[in-house]
Order: structure tokens, then C-alpha cells, then sequence
């Protein structure tokens, strides 16, 4: 049993393809270091320089968002899933 | 490199009348592929709910990818409406695009509507930019 974090399509260039990873128990903010380690490259692309989360990434732990609970310090355990989702919008010229 | 992408007419058909049925506001929603071949629509809210924005509710989205993985499916397409203009890529599709995968386009500025289907490459999901490659779209 571990953790299943699922990887968005445009972060798959950094995961060799894989849609989904096994990491260890701890933080969201441990997860994302566990995948920085093995895929370096993804980290930036879900923080900020300042740490945060940028704001167009949504991670979810089960069905809660991350936000409205402990943000990066949210524990996971074995058994969860995070699903870091990409936000999908845009438009047509105004 | 992808250059095709083929629809099934039912799924045209979904899309269609989610964006007919959506206006005068945008209407998007997620396409499901089975081993690389669409398999469905899903229409879904437009959570802006404007006339010249969409964005997805993030907690549709995560049902839906939920729905994904229950059926052994991935992600296949992004599709939205452009409600007076062309079915073309806005700088705004670029900048927000947040998936690599074929995001549909349908026009209602005509009668019948205009389908076409493009892949937004971008370096990184935080570009603001990315060069716009139109997919040959064949409905079957």
C-alpha cells in the first residue's frame, strides 16, 4: 500500500508517460519532493518560487481539495490518492 | 506526432448540443478515449459562466477523471464553444490551455456549426504562449 498521486497530462513529459506514481506516506509537500526526486522538473511547475501552489493547479486528496484543508502540510496516507489537476478554461476575444 | 483525430458522430452530435443548449454563454466539456480513439463526451458546467470564458469546475473534473479510471480510459479531448467568433485557438485557449491533449473547438458563429480540433504545445502549462497545430478531425 502506498499513495497514488495521479499526473496530469502535461506533466507526463517529466514521468516518462506514467499517469500515475507510488510515493511514500507524509505532507503533500513531501510528495511533491518525492516525485522531484525521481522527475526532476516538476516541482517548479507546481509552485511557486515563494513555495506556494500556483494558482492554476488544483490538488486533490480523495475528494477534498488541498486549499481547504492544511494546504501543503495536508498528511496523506497510505491508501490516498492526490490528483494534481491542471485548471481547464479559456475563451474567445471579448 | 498526433495529425488526426477521429470523432464518432455521436460524440459530434453531444457536443454540439451541449454548446447549442449552453448559449449565449460558452459550454466546454472533457472527451474520453479508449486506447487512443474518443469514446465519449462528457458536456459539464462552465463555471465562469460567460460568454466569451470557460473554465471547468475542478470538482466535475476530478468525477469525471474519477469516471476515467473506473472504466480503464484516459483523457482524450478538451472541447469548449465559441459562441460568435471562428473555431479557432483565442490567445486566451492558449495561455489557460492546462491539458496536452486535442482541444475541440465548435464554432456556433455559423449554421451548422464549424468543428475543428487543435493541439496547444506549449514548453510548460505556465506558458503563456504555444504554437497551434490543427488536427485533421474525420467523423465516424
Amino acid at each position: 500500500m502506498a499513495v497514488q498521486v495521479r499526473i496530469p497530462t502535461m506533466f507526463r513529459r517529466y514521468t516518462d508517460g506514467e499517469a500515475t506514481l507510488q510515493v511514500e506516506p507524509g505532507t503533500i509537500a513531501d510528495v511533491i519532493d518525492q516525485i522531484e526526486r525521481r522527475h526532476p522538473g516538476i516541482r517548479q511547475q507546481l509552485l511557486t518560487e515563494q513555495g506556494e501552489l500556483h494558482r492554476f493547479v488544483n490538488i486533490y486528496v480523495n475528494d477534498e481539495d488541498a486549499r481547504y484543508l492544511d494546504r501543503l502540510d495536508t498528511k496523506v496516507t497510505d491508501g490516498d490518492t492526490v490528483a494534481l489537476l491542471p485548471s481547464v478554461a479559456g475563451g474567445g476575444p471579448s | 506526432m498526433q495529425t488526426r483525430l477521429v470523432l464518432p458522430r455521436r460524440v459530434v452530435d453531444d457536443m454540439i448540443e451541449h454548446c447549442r443548449a449552453g448559449r449565449p454563454n460558452e459550454a466546454c466539456g472533457l472527451l474520453a478515449a479508449a486506447d487512443g480513439r474518443v469514446v465519449q463526451a462528457f458536456p459539464m458546467r462552465n463555471a465562469a459562466e460567460s460568454p466569451v470564458r470557460y473554465a471547468l469546475d475542478p470538482r466535475e473534473q476530478l468525477a469525471v477523471y474519477n469516471t476515467l479510471e473506473e472504466r480503464g480510459w484516459e483523457l482524450g479531448g478538451v472541447f469548449h464553444s465559441h459562441t460568435r467568433t471562428a473555431a479557432y485557438p483565442s490567445p486566451t485557449d492558449v495561455r489557460l490551455a492546462g491539458e496536452d491533449v486535442p482541444y475541440v473547438i465548435v464554432s456556433l458563429a455559423s449554421e451548422p456549426p464549424e468543428l475543428r480540433a487543435f493541439r496547444i504545445c506549449k514548453q510548460s502549462w505556465l506558458d503563456d504562449t504555444g504554437e497551434i497545430r490543427e488536427l485533421e478531425v474525420t467523423i465516424a
